[in-house]
């Protein structure tokens, strides 16, 4: 989970590095341990720190994971032969290892070469047939050669086995909001929720699936979730607050003539208007007007 | 960190201190045979100023506090980790692939 300090910390490190400020090697680390997607970085400053001998040696053991580290990154960046020569060294390295045969299994995928990345994938599911790990590469390989129907298939089968697993409820979450099958989205986010119950973003996601659902019903489950998500994140998340009003107004549009509590909606709705005026006053002053005739737009309808 | 926990052991020697000056009155008022009605005044200030250094360096020394509310910043999450476990390869990088040369020296 990647904080507002940690976003902050990380955005500043990447400055510094960019600008040859130095601190490389902790950029990388912050990287890993936020697990952000940043291949071009990493494979030029990790390459820059694994063709310094002096460097490398300094690592000590980090060395080896900085190695897998890089050649992921260059397989993200179709780096194809940095990566091959950094599995190599691992290779020479630990011969038996199961993390560097799953890493050589990867390198077949970024190569296009599916049947023997999946023959190499089912081959180390024979010596271990719970690695996790495998499991969701070979998901993943589905995915990648756009068989959604069978990514889907084995990541139902995979989750019937490891239904603790709240990263791929995400995955599948996602891969269902691609289909635009928001009703099994919405239950995958439940399932999510029920895992991390307090992470605001996933709120916030479920929040938009149920009003993508619509019906008066989802609306207001929809407004819910927005209003934990407001709760959460202290109001600091504008789109939590303008999904309130959006709620608030396509309720107030279905349940015309029957509004038994909306005393109360219309304050939360000027609550988060309010909340939003300010944000956009002190941030984009610029942009306030529009704000107000999109509120207003929407307040009328 | 250092004054701390200095702080730390001046309160401990005050409060064992407190505790040794308490039995040698209780043993001076067994040897002059009076009703024992409570502890010298001595005794509770150095108490006091003992619990007070020690409540000191027991919040100061072990670190700083970190919040608990899940809005402030050390909490509040404001972007997913990428799902790397599921991370695909055919993405538009292959285009761009030909502006990086670079070459691990083995």
């Amino acid at each position: 989970m990647v904080t507002k300090t940690e976003d902050t910390q990380l955005n500043r490190l990447e400055n510094q590095v960019d600008n040859g400020g130095g601190g490389a090697w902790e950029y990388l680390c912050l990287i890993k341990k936020l697990k952000v997607r940043r291949p071009e970085k990493v494979l030029k400053y990790g390459l820059s720190i694994l063709n310094d001998s002096k460097k490398r040696s300094s690592l000590g053991p980090e060395e080896w994971t900085l190695y897998e580290q890089v050649s992921i990154a260059a397989m993200d960046c179709q780096c194809l032969d940095v990566a091959k020569d950094c599995i190599k060294v691992l290779q020479k390295k630990f011969p038996e290892s199961k993390r560097v045969a799953r890493l050589e299994a990867i390198l077949l995928e970024a190569k296009g070469s599916w049947t023997e990345a999946e023959k190499a994938y089912t081959s180390l599911l024979e010596d271990n047939p719970i690695d996790q790990l495998i499991h969701k590469r070979r998901i993943a390989i589905a995915k990648a050669q756009g068989d959604i129907s069978g990514a889907i298939e084995l990541l139902n089968k995979y989750l019937e086995i490891f239904m603790a697993d709240h990263d791929a409820w995400r995955e599948l979450a996602d891969i269902y909001v691609s289909l635009q099958m928001y009703k099994q989205a919405a239950f995958c986010y439940e399932e999510v929720i029920l895992a991390q119950p307090t992470v605001p973003l996933y709120h916030l996601a479920y929040a938009d699936v149920l009003y993508t659902l619509g019906g008066l019903e989802n609306l207001q489950t929809a407004k819910k979730y927005y209003a934990s998500t407001i709760d959460l994140t202290g109001g600091k998340n504008t789109r939590a607050l303008f999904g309130i009003c959006l709620c608030t107004s396509a309720i107030a549009q279905l349940s015309k003539g029957r509004n038994k509590d909306e005393k109360e909606s219309s304050e939360l709705h000027s609550l988060a208007v309010t909340a939003l005026e300010k944000d956009y006053k002190k941030t984009a002053p610029g942009k306030l007007p529009l704000l107000t005739a999109a509120l207003k737009s929407l307040k009328i309808s | 960190m250092g004054l701390g926990f200095v702080v730390g052991v001046v309160g401990v020697v005050i409060l064992s201190h407190a505790a040794y000056s308490t039995i040698q009155y209780r043993s001076l008022l067994k040897i002059t045979e009076e009703e024992f009605s409570g502890p010298p005044m001595n005794v509770v200030v150095e108490l006091l100023l003992g619990l007070v250094l020690c409540m000191w360096a027991a919040l100061t020394v072990p670190g700083n506090f970190l919040s608990i509310k899940p809005d402030t910043d050390e909490n509040r999450m404001v972007s997913l980790p990428g799902n790397l476990d599921f991370m695909i390869f055919n993405h538009r990088g292959k285009v761009f692939s030909s502006e990086m040369d670079m070459k691990l020296k083995i």
